[in-house]
Protein backbone atom coordinates (compact mmCIF):
# COMPACT_ATOMS: atom_id res chain seq x y z
CA UNK A 1 0.00 0.00 0.00
CA UNK A 2 1.19 3.55 -1.08
CA UNK A 3 1.93 6.02 2.02
CA UNK A 4 -0.59 8.50 -0.02
CA UNK A 5 -3.28 5.53 0.45
CA UNK A 6 -2.09 4.38 4.15
CA UNK A 7 -2.60 8.51 5.10
CA UNK A 8 -6.05 8.53 3.28
CA UNK A 9 -7.43 5.60 5.49
CA UNK A 10 -5.51 7.18 8.71
CA UNK A 11 -7.47 10.10 8.09
CA UNK A 12 -10.99 8.35 6.78
CA UNK A 13 -10.59 6.27 9.90
CA UNK A 14 -9.42 8.83 12.36
CA UNK A 15 -6.27 7.31 12.96
CA UNK A 16 -4.46 10.27 14.39
CA UNK A 17 -1.29 7.98 15.42
CA UNK A 18 -1.11 5.99 12.22
CA UNK A 19 -1.78 9.40 10.59
CA UNK A 20 1.49 10.72 12.12
CA UNK A 21 3.36 7.69 11.67
CA UNK A 22 2.85 7.60 8.20
CA UNK A 23 2.79 11.42 7.49
CA UNK A 24 6.85 10.41 9.13
CA UNK A 25 7.26 7.79 7.12
CA UNK A 26 6.70 9.52 3.90
CA UNK A 27 8.17 12.82 4.66
CA UNK A 28 11.58 10.34 5.99
CA UNK A 29 11.20 9.06 1.81
CA UNK A 30 11.29 12.74 0.48
CA UNK A 31 7.94 12.68 -0.10
CA UNK A 32 6.72 16.68 -0.93
CA UNK A 33 4.46 17.80 2.07
CA UNK A 34 2.20 19.24 -0.68
CA UNK A 35 2.01 15.74 -2.57
CA UNK A 36 0.85 14.43 0.73
CA UNK A 37 -1.82 17.12 1.36
CA UNK A 38 -3.03 16.86 -2.28
CA UNK A 39 -2.94 13.10 -2.73
CA UNK A 40 -4.18 11.65 0.52
CA UNK A 41 -5.43 14.62 3.04
CA UNK A 42 -7.88 16.57 0.63
CA UNK A 43 -9.48 13.59 -0.98
CA UNK A 44 -9.86 11.98 2.58
CA UNK A 45 -11.38 15.00 4.06
CA UNK A 46 -13.46 15.43 0.99
CA UNK A 47 -14.69 11.63 1.47
CA UNK A 48 -15.08 12.12 4.82
CA UNK A 49 -17.60 15.45 3.86
CA UNK A 50 -19.40 12.98 1.37
CA UNK A 51 -19.82 10.67 3.82
CA UNK A 52 -20.77 13.19 6.49
CA UNK A 53 -23.59 14.46 3.88
CA UNK A 54 -24.70 10.30 3.16
CA UNK A 55 -25.34 10.46 7.14
CA UNK A 56 -22.79 7.67 7.38
CA UNK A 57 -20.49 9.73 9.26
CA UNK A 58 -21.35 12.35 12.00
CA UNK A 59 -19.64 14.89 13.69
CA UNK A 60 -17.64 12.72 16.14
CA UNK A 61 -16.27 10.95 13.24
CA UNK A 62 -15.42 14.59 11.52
CA UNK A 63 -13.82 15.31 14.12
CA UNK A 64 -11.69 12.25 14.63
CA UNK A 65 -10.69 12.54 10.87
CA UNK A 66 -9.60 16.47 11.61
CA UNK A 67 -7.76 15.15 14.04
CA UNK A 68 -5.92 12.78 11.99
CA UNK A 69 -5.18 15.65 9.76
CA UNK A 70 -4.07 17.82 11.94
CA UNK A 71 -1.60 15.25 13.39
CA UNK A 72 0.20 15.11 9.82
CA UNK A 73 -0.12 18.82 9.51
CA UNK A 74 1.98 19.15 12.82
CA UNK A 75 4.69 17.53 10.74
CA UNK A 76 4.04 19.08 7.49
CA UNK A 77 2.99 22.91 8.69
CA UNK A 78 6.78 23.17 9.63
CA UNK A 79 8.44 22.16 6.19
CA UNK A 80 6.23 24.08 4.16
CA UNK A 81 7.06 27.21 6.15
CA UNK A 82 10.92 26.56 6.05
CA UNK A 83 10.41 26.13 1.78
CA UNK A 84 8.23 29.07 1.49
CA UNK A 85 5.66 26.83 0.22
CA UNK A 86 1.85 28.80 0.87
CA UNK A 87 -1.75 27.75 0.70
CA UNK A 88 -3.81 29.05 -1.78
CA UNK A 89 -6.83 30.62 0.73
CA UNK A 90 -5.99 31.66 4.03
CA UNK A 91 -9.55 31.90 6.47
CA UNK A 92 -9.89 33.61 9.52
CA UNK A 93 -12.43 32.26 11.83
CA UNK A 94 -14.14 32.94 14.95
CA UNK A 95 -17.27 32.58 17.68
CA UNK A 96 -18.77 35.93 17.70
CA UNK A 97 -18.30 38.17 20.90
CA UNK A 98 -20.18 36.97 23.55
CA UNK A 99 -20.68 33.35 22.61
CA UNK A 100 -18.50 30.87 23.98
CA UNK A 101 -19.82 27.98 22.08
CA UNK A 102 -16.74 26.56 19.74
CA UNK A 103 -17.54 22.73 18.88
CA UNK A 104 -19.27 24.01 15.69
CA UNK A 105 -16.06 26.20 14.75
CA UNK A 106 -13.67 23.79 15.54
CA UNK A 107 -15.17 21.38 13.19
CA UNK A 108 -15.40 23.74 10.76
CA UNK A 109 -11.96 24.94 10.82
CA UNK A 110 -10.59 21.04 10.92
CA UNK A 111 -12.68 20.54 7.69
CA UNK A 112 -11.47 23.89 5.62
CA UNK A 113 -7.55 22.57 7.00
CA UNK A 114 -8.40 19.47 5.44
CA UNK A 115 -9.48 21.85 2.38
CA UNK A 116 -6.48 22.67 2.04
CA UNK A 117 -6.49 25.76 3.50
CA UNK A 118 -4.43 27.93 5.95
CA UNK A 119 -6.73 28.44 8.77
CA UNK A 120 -6.15 31.00 11.32
CA UNK A 121 -8.56 30.57 14.26
CA UNK A 122 -9.38 33.66 16.32
CA UNK A 123 -11.17 31.21 19.08
CA UNK A 124 -14.47 32.17 21.07
CA UNK A 125 -16.14 35.21 22.03
CA UNK A 126 -14.59 37.29 19.22
CA UNK A 127 -15.06 41.41 19.51
CA UNK A 128 -15.38 42.75 16.07
CA UNK A 129 -12.51 44.78 16.57
CA UNK A 130 -9.90 41.82 17.12
CA UNK A 131 -12.06 40.14 13.62
CA UNK A 132 -11.09 43.15 11.75
CA UNK A 133 -7.33 43.31 13.17
CA UNK A 134 -6.68 39.63 11.97
CA UNK A 135 -8.32 40.80 8.61
CA UNK A 136 -5.77 44.18 8.41
CA UNK A 137 -2.96 41.66 10.08
CA UNK A 138 -3.09 38.57 8.44
CA UNK A 139 -5.08 39.51 4.72
CA UNK A 140 -7.85 36.29 4.46
CA UNK A 141 -9.50 35.85 2.11
CA UNK A 142 -12.44 34.29 3.47
CA UNK A 143 -13.74 35.34 7.05
CA UNK A 144 -15.75 32.58 8.86
CA UNK A 145 -18.01 33.67 11.74
CA UNK A 146 -19.98 30.80 14.13
CA UNK A 147 -22.69 31.82 16.41
CA UNK A 148 -24.59 29.37 18.34
CA UNK A 149 -27.76 31.35 20.28
CA UNK A 150 -29.78 33.84 18.84
CA UNK A 151 -28.98 35.87 21.59
CA UNK A 152 -25.25 36.39 20.32
CA UNK A 153 -26.26 36.44 16.45
CA UNK A 154 -26.58 40.34 16.36
CA UNK A 155 -22.38 40.18 16.56
CA UNK A 156 -22.23 39.25 13.19
CA UNK A 157 -23.72 42.56 11.88
CA UNK A 158 -21.79 44.71 14.03
CA UNK A 159 -18.63 42.46 12.58
CA UNK A 160 -19.81 42.88 9.48
CA UNK A 161 -20.40 46.54 9.80
CA UNK A 162 -16.77 46.47 11.54
CA UNK A 163 -15.32 45.36 8.59
CA UNK A 164 -16.85 47.65 6.39
CA UNK A 165 -15.96 50.62 8.72
CA UNK A 166 -12.38 49.46 8.75
CA UNK A 167 -12.39 49.52 4.89
CA UNK A 168 -11.65 45.87 4.82
CA UNK A 169 -15.79 44.42 3.78
CA UNK A 170 -14.95 44.46 0.05
CA UNK A 171 -11.45 42.59 0.74
CA UNK A 172 -13.04 39.34 2.55
CA UNK A 173 -15.76 36.86 2.12
CA UNK A 174 -17.72 36.76 4.79
CA UNK A 175 -19.67 33.10 5.88
CA UNK A 176 -21.65 32.86 8.85
CA UNK A 177 -23.01 29.63 10.46
CA UNK A 178 -24.21 28.00 13.63
CA UNK A 179 -27.48 26.58 14.67
CA UNK A 180 -29.99 29.23 14.77
CA UNK A 181 -28.65 30.56 11.90
CA UNK A 182 -30.15 30.96 8.33
CA UNK A 183 -29.37 31.70 4.86
CA UNK A 184 -32.37 34.29 5.05
CA UNK A 185 -30.19 35.86 7.79
CA UNK A 186 -27.42 36.06 6.02
CA UNK A 187 -28.90 37.62 3.16
CA UNK A 188 -30.44 40.08 5.85
CA UNK A 189 -26.85 41.28 7.57
CA UNK A 190 -25.35 41.08 3.97
CA UNK A 191 -22.98 37.90 4.89
CA UNK A 192 -21.76 36.47 1.32
CA UNK A 193 -22.57 33.10 2.46
CA UNK A 194 -24.48 30.46 4.69
CA UNK A 195 -23.47 26.97 5.20
CA UNK A 196 -25.42 24.45 7.56
CA UNK A 197 -23.07 22.06 8.40
CA UNK A 198 -18.96 21.69 8.31
CA UNK A 199 -18.47 19.85 5.02
CA UNK A 200 -21.12 22.82 3.09
CA UNK A 201 -18.68 25.13 4.37
CA UNK A 202 -15.45 23.39 2.66
CA UNK A 203 -17.42 23.38 -0.37
CA UNK A 204 -18.90 27.15 -0.05
CA UNK A 205 -15.56 28.40 0.18
CA UNK A 206 -13.95 26.99 -3.13
CA UNK A 207 -17.16 28.05 -4.70
CA UNK A 208 -17.20 31.51 -3.06
CA UNK A 209 -13.36 31.79 -4.74
CA UNK A 210 -13.93 30.31 -7.68
CA UNK A 211 -16.17 33.36 -8.52
CA UNK A 212 -14.28 35.49 -6.81
CA UNK B 1 -46.22 9.54 39.84
CA UNK B 2 -48.59 10.97 38.98
CA UNK B 3 -49.21 10.00 34.95
CA UNK B 4 -52.81 10.65 34.68
CA UNK B 5 -52.13 13.94 35.63
CA UNK B 6 -50.00 14.82 32.25
CA UNK B 7 -52.11 12.78 30.26
CA UNK B 8 -55.27 14.59 31.41
CA UNK B 9 -53.38 17.86 30.06
CA UNK B 10 -52.53 16.50 26.68
CA UNK B 11 -56.17 15.08 26.49
CA UNK B 12 -57.33 19.02 27.15
CA UNK B 13 -55.48 20.58 24.33
CA UNK B 14 -52.49 22.02 26.09
CA UNK B 15 -50.50 24.32 24.30
CA UNK B 16 -47.20 26.43 26.55
CA UNK B 17 -43.88 27.51 25.39
CA UNK B 18 -40.80 27.05 27.19
CA UNK B 19 -41.12 30.69 27.16
CA UNK B 20 -40.51 31.75 31.13
CA UNK B 21 -37.66 34.16 29.76
CA UNK B 22 -39.97 36.00 27.28
CA UNK B 23 -41.96 36.66 30.39
CA UNK B 24 -38.82 37.53 32.44
CA UNK B 25 -37.68 40.09 29.95
CA UNK B 26 -40.70 42.20 30.46
CA UNK B 27 -39.83 42.81 33.36
CA UNK B 28 -38.15 46.28 33.71
CA UNK B 29 -35.12 44.64 34.97
CA UNK B 30 -34.48 41.62 34.01
CA UNK B 31 -31.05 40.43 35.58
CA UNK B 32 -31.79 41.99 38.97
CA UNK B 33 -35.22 39.66 38.77
CA UNK B 34 -32.86 36.25 37.94
CA UNK B 35 -31.20 36.68 41.00
CA UNK B 36 -34.23 37.39 43.06
CA UNK B 37 -35.98 34.05 44.18
CA UNK B 38 -39.22 36.05 45.32
CA UNK B 39 -39.45 38.29 42.36
CA UNK B 40 -38.33 35.06 40.02
CA UNK B 41 -40.99 33.23 41.32
CA UNK B 42 -43.41 35.40 40.45
CA UNK B 43 -42.09 35.21 36.51
CA UNK B 44 -42.21 31.91 36.20
CA UNK B 45 -46.23 32.08 38.01
CA UNK B 46 -46.62 34.67 35.89
CA UNK B 47 -45.44 32.50 32.98
CA UNK B 48 -47.74 29.83 33.95
CA UNK B 49 -50.79 31.93 33.51
CA UNK B 50 -50.25 33.67 30.63
CA UNK B 51 -49.92 30.08 28.42
CA UNK B 52 -53.02 28.53 30.98
CA UNK B 53 -51.08 25.70 32.60
CA UNK B 54 -50.82 24.09 35.89
CA UNK B 55 -47.30 23.85 35.01
CA UNK B 56 -44.72 26.49 36.50
CA UNK B 57 -41.58 25.90 34.63
CA UNK B 58 -38.57 27.52 35.55
CA UNK B 59 -36.07 29.61 33.11
CA UNK B 60 -33.63 27.20 31.15
CA UNK B 61 -30.36 28.11 33.07
CA UNK B 62 -28.31 25.26 32.69
CA UNK B 63 -25.13 26.96 33.48
CA UNK B 64 -26.20 26.91 36.75
CA UNK B 65 -25.00 23.82 37.80
CA UNK B 66 -21.59 24.14 36.44
CA UNK B 67 -21.08 27.19 38.39
CA UNK B 68 -21.65 25.21 41.65
CA UNK B 69 -19.55 22.39 40.81
CA UNK B 70 -16.66 24.36 39.89
CA UNK B 71 -17.79 26.42 42.98
CA UNK B 72 -16.12 23.64 45.07
CA UNK B 73 -12.65 23.63 43.38
CA UNK B 74 -12.58 27.77 44.33
CA UNK B 75 -13.23 28.53 40.87
CA UNK B 76 -15.66 31.72 40.49
CA UNK B 77 -19.00 31.91 38.91
CA UNK B 78 -17.56 34.24 36.35
CA UNK B 79 -14.66 31.79 35.36
CA UNK B 80 -16.92 29.00 35.69
CA UNK B 81 -18.89 29.87 32.15
CA UNK B 82 -15.46 28.78 29.97
CA UNK B 83 -13.59 26.88 32.22
CA UNK B 84 -13.08 23.16 31.46
CA UNK B 85 -10.87 20.43 32.93
CA UNK B 86 -7.44 19.66 31.42
CA UNK B 87 -6.26 16.86 33.00
CA UNK B 88 -7.17 13.94 35.26
CA UNK B 89 -8.05 14.84 39.16
CA UNK B 90 -6.92 13.29 41.90
CA UNK B 91 -8.46 11.40 44.08
CA UNK B 92 -8.99 13.86 47.25
CA UNK B 93 -10.65 16.52 44.15
CA UNK B 94 -12.82 13.64 42.83
CA UNK B 95 -13.95 12.54 46.45
CA UNK B 96 -14.58 16.66 47.47
CA UNK B 97 -16.56 16.76 44.16
CA UNK B 98 -18.94 13.73 44.29
CA UNK B 99 -19.42 13.42 48.06
CA UNK B 100 -20.15 16.75 48.94
CA UNK B 101 -23.82 16.49 50.63
CA UNK B 102 -24.91 20.43 50.04
CA UNK B 103 -23.46 23.22 48.36
CA UNK B 104 -24.16 26.48 48.88
CA UNK B 105 -25.54 27.58 45.50
CA UNK B 106 -24.84 30.37 43.40
CA UNK B 107 -27.26 33.56 43.38
CA UNK B 108 -29.23 32.41 39.92
CA UNK B 109 -29.28 28.22 41.98
CA UNK B 110 -30.51 30.04 45.38
CA UNK B 111 -32.60 32.04 43.07
CA UNK B 112 -34.68 28.90 41.37
CA UNK B 113 -34.59 27.50 44.40
CA UNK B 114 -36.49 30.23 46.36
CA UNK B 115 -38.31 30.50 42.93
CA UNK B 116 -40.13 27.61 43.34
CA UNK B 117 -40.24 27.74 47.41
CA UNK B 118 -42.85 30.71 45.89
CA UNK B 119 -44.58 28.29 43.28
CA UNK B 120 -44.91 25.87 45.61
CA UNK B 121 -47.61 28.05 47.72
CA UNK B 122 -50.08 28.61 44.70
CA UNK B 123 -52.35 24.94 44.71
CA UNK B 124 -53.14 25.16 41.27
CA UNK B 125 -49.55 25.20 40.31
CA UNK B 126 -47.10 22.49 39.80
CA UNK B 127 -43.57 23.69 40.82
CA UNK B 128 -41.41 22.40 37.89
CA UNK B 129 -37.48 22.50 38.76
CA UNK B 130 -35.01 21.74 36.23
CA UNK B 131 -31.46 21.22 35.75
CA UNK B 132 -28.87 20.29 32.99
CA UNK B 133 -28.56 16.39 32.30
CA UNK B 134 -25.23 14.60 33.83
CA UNK B 135 -23.99 13.78 30.10
CA UNK B 136 -25.07 17.37 29.16
CA UNK B 137 -22.90 19.17 32.23
CA UNK B 138 -19.77 16.34 31.42
CA UNK B 139 -19.72 17.93 27.46
CA UNK B 140 -19.43 21.82 28.98
CA UNK B 141 -16.91 20.62 31.77
CA UNK B 142 -14.42 19.39 28.34
CA UNK B 143 -12.97 21.73 26.22
CA UNK B 144 -13.04 19.06 23.40
CA UNK B 145 -15.97 16.43 24.93
CA UNK B 146 -17.06 15.18 21.18
CA UNK B 147 -13.50 13.80 20.45
CA UNK B 148 -12.66 12.59 23.16
CA UNK B 149 -15.98 10.83 23.60
CA UNK B 150 -15.41 9.69 20.22
CA UNK B 151 -11.67 8.17 21.52
CA UNK B 152 -14.06 6.29 23.88
CA UNK B 153 -16.25 4.81 21.88
CA UNK B 154 -13.00 3.48 19.43
CA UNK B 155 -12.62 1.41 22.23
CA UNK B 156 -9.93 3.51 24.44
CA UNK B 157 -9.93 2.68 27.41
CA UNK B 158 -9.34 5.53 30.71
CA UNK B 159 -5.86 3.29 31.31
CA UNK B 160 -4.43 4.36 27.59
CA UNK B 161 -5.69 7.98 27.66
CA UNK B 162 -5.27 10.72 30.06
CA UNK B 163 -8.32 12.36 28.17
CA UNK B 164 -10.63 9.44 28.55
CA UNK B 165 -9.80 9.33 32.26
CA UNK B 166 -10.73 12.85 32.42
CA UNK B 167 -14.30 11.69 30.57
CA UNK B 168 -15.12 9.72 32.70
CA UNK B 169 -14.09 11.50 35.67
CA UNK B 170 -16.85 14.27 34.60
CA UNK B 171 -19.33 12.08 33.86
CA UNK B 172 -18.80 11.06 37.80
CA UNK B 173 -18.71 14.46 39.25
CA UNK B 174 -21.46 15.64 37.18
CA UNK B 175 -24.13 12.97 38.01
CA UNK B 176 -23.00 14.16 41.72
CA UNK B 177 -23.73 17.57 41.10
CA UNK B 178 -26.94 17.14 39.15
CA UNK B 179 -28.12 14.60 41.76
CA UNK B 180 -27.41 17.57 44.21
CA UNK B 181 -29.20 19.93 42.49
CA UNK B 182 -32.08 17.83 42.05
CA UNK B 183 -32.09 17.13 46.11
CA UNK B 184 -32.02 20.78 46.82
CA UNK B 185 -34.88 21.60 44.10
CA UNK B 186 -37.00 19.02 45.70
CA UNK B 187 -36.53 20.12 48.66
CA UNK B 188 -37.66 23.65 47.86
CA UNK B 189 -41.24 22.63 46.51
CA UNK B 190 -40.69 21.12 43.18
CA UNK B 191 -42.69 18.29 42.38
CA UNK B 192 -41.71 17.83 38.74
CA UNK B 193 -37.72 17.81 37.13
CA UNK B 194 -37.15 18.62 33.67
CA UNK B 195 -33.56 16.89 33.17
CA UNK B 196 -32.28 18.54 29.77
CA UNK B 197 -29.56 16.87 27.63
CA UNK B 198 -29.08 18.20 24.42
CA UNK B 199 -26.28 16.76 24.16
CA UNK B 200 -26.91 13.17 24.46
CA UNK B 201 -27.30 13.08 20.90
CA UNK B 202 -25.85 12.12 17.05
CA UNK B 203 -23.28 15.52 17.26
CA UNK B 204 -21.48 14.27 20.40
CA UNK B 205 -22.47 10.16 20.41
CA UNK B 206 -21.94 9.14 16.74
CA UNK B 207 -24.49 6.42 15.50
CA UNK B 208 -21.99 4.43 13.69
CA UNK B 209 -19.84 3.82 16.85
CA UNK B 210 -23.21 2.61 18.32
CA UNK B 211 -24.12 0.37 15.70
CA UNK B 212 -20.52 -1.28 15.68
CA UNK B 213 -21.43 -2.37 19.28
CA UNK B 214 -20.11 0.71 21.43
CA UNK B 215 -21.48 0.39 24.76
CA UNK B 216 -21.21 4.65 25.18
CA UNK B 217 -24.93 5.40 25.02
CA UNK B 218 -25.89 3.07 28.37
CA UNK B 219 -22.76 4.55 29.83
CA UNK B 220 -22.97 7.89 29.26
CA UNK B 221 -26.45 8.95 29.08
CA UNK B 222 -28.68 5.85 30.07
CA UNK B 223 -26.84 4.92 33.38
CA UNK B 224 -26.36 8.47 35.10
CA UNK B 225 -29.78 9.33 33.91
CA UNK B 226 -31.90 5.74 34.90
CA UNK B 227 -30.22 6.22 38.57
CA UNK B 228 -31.55 9.90 38.30
CA UNK B 229 -34.50 8.74 37.69
CA UNK B 230 -34.50 6.03 40.30
CA UNK B 231 -33.94 9.02 42.47
CA UNK B 232 -36.90 11.13 41.62
CA UNK B 233 -39.31 8.22 41.73
CA UNK B 234 -38.19 7.45 45.47
CA UNK B 235 -38.83 11.11 46.06
CA UNK B 236 -42.12 11.14 44.33
CA UNK B 237 -41.35 13.79 41.70
CA UNK B 238 -42.54 13.31 38.20
CA UNK B 239 -39.70 13.16 35.25
CA UNK B 240 -39.84 15.11 32.51
CA UNK B 241 -37.06 14.37 29.50
CA UNK B 242 -35.88 17.05 27.75
CA UNK B 243 -33.34 16.52 24.80
CA UNK B 244 -33.60 18.89 21.89
CA UNK B 245 -30.49 17.04 19.69
CA UNK B 246 -30.49 15.31 17.04
CA UNK B 247 -31.48 11.39 17.90
CA UNK B 248 -31.65 8.38 16.34
CA UNK B 249 -34.82 6.50 17.13
CA UNK B 250 -32.98 4.05 19.25
CA UNK B 251 -32.41 6.91 21.85
CA UNK B 252 -35.75 7.88 21.61
CA UNK B 253 -37.04 4.55 22.14
CA UNK B 254 -34.70 4.35 25.14
CA UNK B 255 -35.87 7.78 26.62
CA UNK B 256 -39.26 6.89 26.34
CA UNK B 257 -39.37 3.29 27.84
CA UNK B 258 -36.37 3.47 29.89
CA UNK B 259 -36.31 6.50 31.58
CA UNK B 260 -40.40 6.48 31.22
CA UNK B 261 -41.01 10.10 32.10
CA UNK B 262 -44.11 11.67 32.45
CA UNK B 263 -43.25 13.85 29.21
CA UNK B 264 -40.34 13.76 26.33
CA UNK B 265 -39.66 16.56 25.06
CA UNK B 266 -37.84 16.32 21.67
CA UNK B 267 -36.07 19.03 18.95
CA UNK B 268 -37.88 20.25 15.74
CA UNK B 269 -35.80 17.61 14.39
CA UNK B 270 -37.82 14.30 15.06
CA UNK B 271 -41.35 14.05 13.91
CA UNK B 272 -43.23 13.38 16.74
CA UNK B 273 -46.46 11.60 14.80
CA UNK B 274 -43.17 8.86 13.72
CA UNK B 275 -41.98 8.85 16.95
CA UNK B 276 -45.09 8.41 18.35
CA UNK B 277 -44.49 4.83 17.94
CA UNK B 278 -41.76 4.66 19.22
CA UNK B 279 -43.35 5.87 22.56
CA UNK B 280 -46.00 3.97 24.98
CA UNK B 281 -48.82 5.83 25.08
CA UNK B 282 -48.48 7.11 28.51
CA UNK B 283 -45.65 9.34 27.82
CA UNK B 284 -46.80 13.16 26.74
CA UNK B 285 -44.74 14.02 23.66
CA UNK B 286 -43.94 17.95 24.13
CA UNK B 287 -42.94 20.32 21.68
CA UNK B 288 -41.71 20.94 18.83
CA UNK B 289 -42.36 23.88 17.15
CA UNK B 290 -38.74 25.08 15.12
CA UNK B 291 -38.52 28.42 17.83
CA UNK B 292 -35.03 28.72 17.65
CA UNK B 293 -35.81 30.47 14.01
CA UNK B 294 -38.86 32.44 15.23
CA UNK B 295 -36.41 35.15 15.55
CA UNK B 296 -36.46 35.09 11.53
CA UNK B 297 -39.59 36.20 9.59
CA UNK B 298 -37.30 35.04 6.30
CA UNK B 299 -36.57 31.44 8.13
CA UNK B 300 -39.69 31.13 9.58
CA UNK B 301 -43.17 33.04 8.69
CA UNK B 302 -45.78 33.24 10.98
CA UNK B 303 -47.71 31.50 8.43
CA UNK B 304 -45.47 28.63 8.37
CA UNK B 305 -45.68 28.81 12.24
CA UNK B 306 -49.37 28.32 12.06
CA UNK B 307 -49.17 25.61 9.11
CA UNK B 308 -46.58 23.07 11.27
CA UNK B 309 -48.80 23.44 14.03
CA UNK B 310 -51.85 22.27 12.52
CA UNK B 311 -50.04 19.63 11.11
CA UNK B 312 -48.68 19.02 14.32
CA UNK B 313 -52.15 18.32 15.93
CA UNK B 314 -53.62 17.09 13.00
CA UNK B 315 -50.94 14.07 12.61
CA UNK B 316 -50.65 13.62 16.47
CA UNK B 317 -55.05 12.94 16.15
CA UNK B 318 -54.69 10.68 13.63
CA UNK B 319 -52.10 8.10 15.50
CA UNK B 320 -53.69 8.82 18.42
CA UNK B 321 -51.26 10.02 20.84
CA UNK B 322 -51.19 12.28 24.22
CA UNK B 323 -49.25 16.00 22.79
CA UNK B 324 -48.23 19.06 24.72
CA UNK B 325 -48.09 21.41 21.61
CA UNK B 326 -44.93 23.74 22.90
CA UNK B 327 -41.40 24.44 21.68
CA UNK B 328 -38.54 22.58 20.87
CA UNK B 329 -36.62 23.97 23.36
CA UNK B 330 -36.58 27.38 25.38
CA UNK B 331 -37.90 30.03 23.50
CA UNK B 332 -35.25 33.36 24.17
CA UNK B 333 -36.00 36.66 24.56
CA UNK B 334 -33.64 38.74 21.52
CA UNK B 335 -34.34 41.96 21.89
CA UNK B 336 -34.31 42.95 18.06
CA UNK B 337 -36.92 40.39 17.16
CA UNK B 338 -39.58 40.37 20.44
CA UNK B 339 -42.04 41.43 18.47
CA UNK B 340 -41.25 38.41 15.63
CA UNK B 341 -41.07 35.55 18.62
CA UNK B 342 -43.93 36.85 20.71
CA UNK B 343 -46.50 36.94 17.12
CA UNK B 344 -45.54 33.07 16.36
CA UNK B 345 -45.88 32.25 20.42
CA UNK B 346 -49.22 33.21 19.97
CA UNK B 347 -49.74 32.05 17.05
CA UNK B 348 -48.61 28.41 18.32
CA UNK B 349 -50.71 28.79 21.04
CA UNK B 350 -54.12 30.22 19.48
CA UNK B 351 -54.25 28.09 15.99
CA UNK B 352 -57.55 26.70 15.84
CA UNK B 353 -58.08 23.49 12.89
CA UNK B 354 -61.64 23.00 11.20
CA UNK B 355 -62.37 20.79 13.41
CA UNK B 356 -62.68 22.91 16.66
CA UNK B 357 -64.88 25.24 14.45
CA UNK B 358 -66.86 23.51 12.03
CA UNK B 359 -66.33 19.87 12.28
CA UNK B 360 -64.52 19.51 8.81
CA UNK B 361 -61.37 18.55 8.07
CA UNK B 362 -57.33 19.67 7.09
CA UNK B 363 -56.18 23.40 8.20
CA UNK B 364 -58.66 25.87 6.28
CA UNK B 365 -59.27 27.79 9.76
CA UNK B 366 -55.03 27.55 10.10
CA UNK B 367 -55.27 29.64 7.12
CA UNK B 368 -57.84 32.28 8.31
CA UNK B 369 -55.76 32.76 11.50
CA UNK B 370 -52.65 33.25 9.29
CA UNK B 371 -54.68 35.59 7.37
CA UNK B 372 -55.38 37.25 10.85
CA UNK B 373 -51.42 37.14 12.00
CA UNK B 374 -50.43 38.36 8.85
CA UNK B 375 -52.58 41.57 9.09
CA UNK B 376 -51.01 42.10 12.75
Amino acid sequence: MTQSKELYDAILNGDAKKAYAVTQAAIDRGLAPMTLISESMVPAMDEVGRLFEAEEYFVPELLLAGRAMKSSMELLRPLMISSGQKFSTRVVIGTVKGDLHDIGKNIVASMLEGGGFEVIDLGADVAPEKFVAAVEERKPQIVCMSALLTVTMPAMKTTIDALASAGLRTKVKVLIGGAPVTSQYAKEIGADGYSENASGAVSLVKNLLAVA
Amino acid sequence: MNRQFYLDLAAAGLRMPIGTDLILHAESKPEEVRNDGAALGRVVERAARRWHTPLAVPLMDLRLEKIDLLALTGISAQEAEGYHFTAPMDEDTLTKLCGAQTVGGCPGSCARDEALRYVATKEDLVPVGMTIGPFSLTTRLLADPITVTALAGMGISWEDSEDVQLLWQCVRISEAAVLRSIRSQIAHGARAMMICEPTACTAFISPRQLKAGSDLFERLVMGPNLRLKAMLEEAGCDLIFHDCGELIDPMVKAFAHRLHPVILSLGNSRKLWEDARLVPKDVVLYGNLPSKSFYSDGAMPVEEVIGRTGELITRMEECGHPLIVGSECDVLFVPEASDRIWKKVDAMISVKLCSDRNGGTGCQAAAETATEFAAG
